[in-house]
């Protein structure tokens, strides 16, 4: 009996070291562009490894602030993802309660066919939708993008958001038609608040989706002005990377910590928001 | 008032719809007209017809290098997924151990990569960890005194490259997941197993394997789809407008992108689309067939 408990101490201490380790190599690269962030420009780039920790300064972060159009491009960012989440929210809500509450016929298909279509990766019709918004004028214009970003998330929200309608008893909902409740009514005032976990993690996704969008923000967009924080970052280390590289740290973190922020406040129901709609028809 | 209620699902999706159709399905059958024309740089609005000479040049001519993409997405989805599935099983028991106190501080702290915005990850791991001057890959060598390597300019260590990085950003949300299904198995069926003598193993794979897989098959199918998918990881380590690493990997999807915005091949690229979307049509009728089986 005792030498069992011993082998039980001994397995739980090898466990925690393990998992130590693997969180130390998980977080590494981030621990590293932190510690970069603060060093001066020089010592980074040396080739010793720990040349980068001397010289502990603020001095990246304060020159992104400041000399980068930085604050700039959060406005866009916070723009055009407050809007793509207006729209794509909008959108889906009232179809997902459609595909959740009724039965009609072409229901099947039309869910089959958004599954197809949600499997489509969206970069090979990039060049088309280019071609699509060079005709109608709609390169270089938040609207423009706001429509790609909404189109793209809206069948990943409907889907998600059926999956979680459909566990919803319908009963609440008979009982307040009969209270002479409109459709709309019963949306706002019944659905809305009793799906809010799928509600929200929905609109986080689609938010998280758009801060980190750097393909079609740089493809659509030509002035710098309007880029937003992902496509900004990304035209800042591919045009001059090696001066930059602690600066590009600093914005790297800077970016990411809203994200990180938002990520961990609906964490908890990040995995059964995600997997409830999944792949169930 | 039955043709009100008949009408009314349709109703509510013509928003959606309108912007489904404008954004993804106009350009499907965009980009399926494109893939019969010339249309190129030369070409930009004098294009003609060419029939299916786009598909004929993709499928059968190997110099355009399809083929060969084709192949390395198979390797890469395979090898990603395998590894990802195996390591996070493991890694979601070891938190479940019993005992293990400090579980949910390794939770959280092993999400972060999950939650860092990827292309900000990539971006991290090209220049901080794979520079081959001063990436922290090379300076962790150059204390054991192994000369430099230069990780992305060659095929195979890229690829590696790539899949290492990969399996850090996707490794999180296949373990969260693991760790759920994990949860919601009946504790009392291990009691019982033991009472009947079995081991770890046996228990493991009697009871764990088939009380995850309800929860894990619909969460792998996924997470194949997005590993097929994968395209910011190989463009922004290797292919970069600019700063080419030296590496030549493409898979289908690079493929597409770069006979698009790159080489201005529109005609080639829309045909590789073409062919990619009937792929992942037939790819989600056979996923479709084998849940159906199964439940």
């Amino acid at each position: 009996m005792k030498k069992k408990k011993v082998r039980r101490i001994f397995g739980i201490a090898f466990l925690n070291l393990a998992f130590m380790i693997l969180c130390f190599v998980g977080l590494l690269p981030i621990l590293y562009a932190l510690l970069l962030s603060v060093s001066e420009g020089a010592s980074a780039l040396s080739s010793s490894l720990f040349a980068a920790s001397r010289g502990f300064t603020l001095e990246n972060y304060r020159s992104i602030l400041v000399e980068e159009p930085f604050l700039r491009w959060l406005f866009n960012s916070v723009i055009l993802s407050v809007g793509t989440m207006v729209v794509a929210m909008a959108c889906s809500v009232v179809a997902a309660y459609a595909f959740s509450r009724y039965r009609f016929c072409g229901r099947m298909q039309a869910l089959r066919g958004l599954l197809v279509l949600n499997a489509f990766p969206q970069i090979l019709t990039m060049f088309a939708v280019f071609r699509l918004f060079r005709t109608l004028h709609l390169l270089d214009s938040r609207a423009g993008l706001i429509f790609v970003y909404a189109g793209s998330m809206c069948i990943f929200s409907i889907l998600n958001l059926k999956g979680y309608f459909d566990t919803i008893p319908v009963e609440i909902e008979e009982a307040s038609k009969i209270d002479g409740a409109t459709e709309l009514q019963l949306l706002w005032k019944i659905i809305l608040p009793l799906a809010r976990p799928a509600i929200i993690v929905t609109a986080v996704m689609v938010l998280i989706y758009v801060w980190n969008e750097y393909l079609f923000a740089t493809t659509f967009v030509l002035n710098e002005s309007s880029y937003t924080l992902a496509g900004g970052l990304y035209q800042l280390q591919a045009n001059d990377y090696s001066r930059s590289w602690p600066l590009f740290s600093a914005a790297a973190i800077l970016v990411s910590v809203p994200i990180l922020v938002i990520f961990f406040v609906v964490q908890k129901h990040m995995v059964s928001g995600l997997t409830a709609g999944g792949v169930k028809g | 008032m039955r043709s009100k209620r008949k009408a009314a699902p349709w109703l509510h999706m013509i928003p959606a719809f309108l912007l489904i159709g404008a954004i993804i399905i106009f350009p499907i059958v965009y980009t399926a007209y494109i893939s019969f024309t010339n249309m190129n740089l030369f070409h930009w609005d004098d294009y003609s017809f060419i029939g299916l000479n786009n598909y004929v040049r993709a499928l059968f001519k190997v110099d355009t290098g399809f083929l060969s993409a084709i192949g390395v997405t198979l390797i890469w989805t395979v090898l990603n997924m395998g590894i990802q599935v195996a390591l996070a099983f493991f890694i979601a028991l070891g938190l479940n151990a019993r005992g293990l106190k400090l579980a949910r501080f390794y939770k959280t702290l092993l999400m972060f990569p999950w939650a860092m915005p990827a292309y900000v990850s990539i971006l991290l791991w090209k220049v901080g960890i794979y520079n081959s001057e001063f990436g922290l890959a090379n300076k962790l060598l150059g204390l054991f005194g192994i000369d430099k390597i230069n990780y992305l300019s060659r095929n195979v260590p890229a690829f590696i490259s790539c899949m290492v990085l990969n399996l850090w950003m996707a490794l999180p949300f296949m373990i969260m997941t693991f760790d759920g299904a994990l949860q919601s198995i009946d504790k009392s069926y291990y009691e019982s197993a033991k009472m009947d003598g079995a081991g770890f193993w046996v228990s493991t794979l009697k009871i764990t394997v088939p009380g995850v897989r309800p929860v894990m098959t619909p969460a792998v199918i996924m997470t194949t789809f997005t590993t097929f998918k994968q395209f910011d990881i190989i463009y922004l380590l290797t292919q970069q407008k600019g700063s080419l690493s030296g590496a030549t990997l493409q898979t289908v999807i690079t493929y597409a992108h770069q006979n698009a915005f790159v080489s201005n091949n529109y005609g080639l690229s829309a045909a590789v689309s073409m062919i990619i979307f009937v792929l992942i049509i037939a790819f989600s009728l056979f996923m479709n067939r084998g849940l159906k089986e199964e439940a």
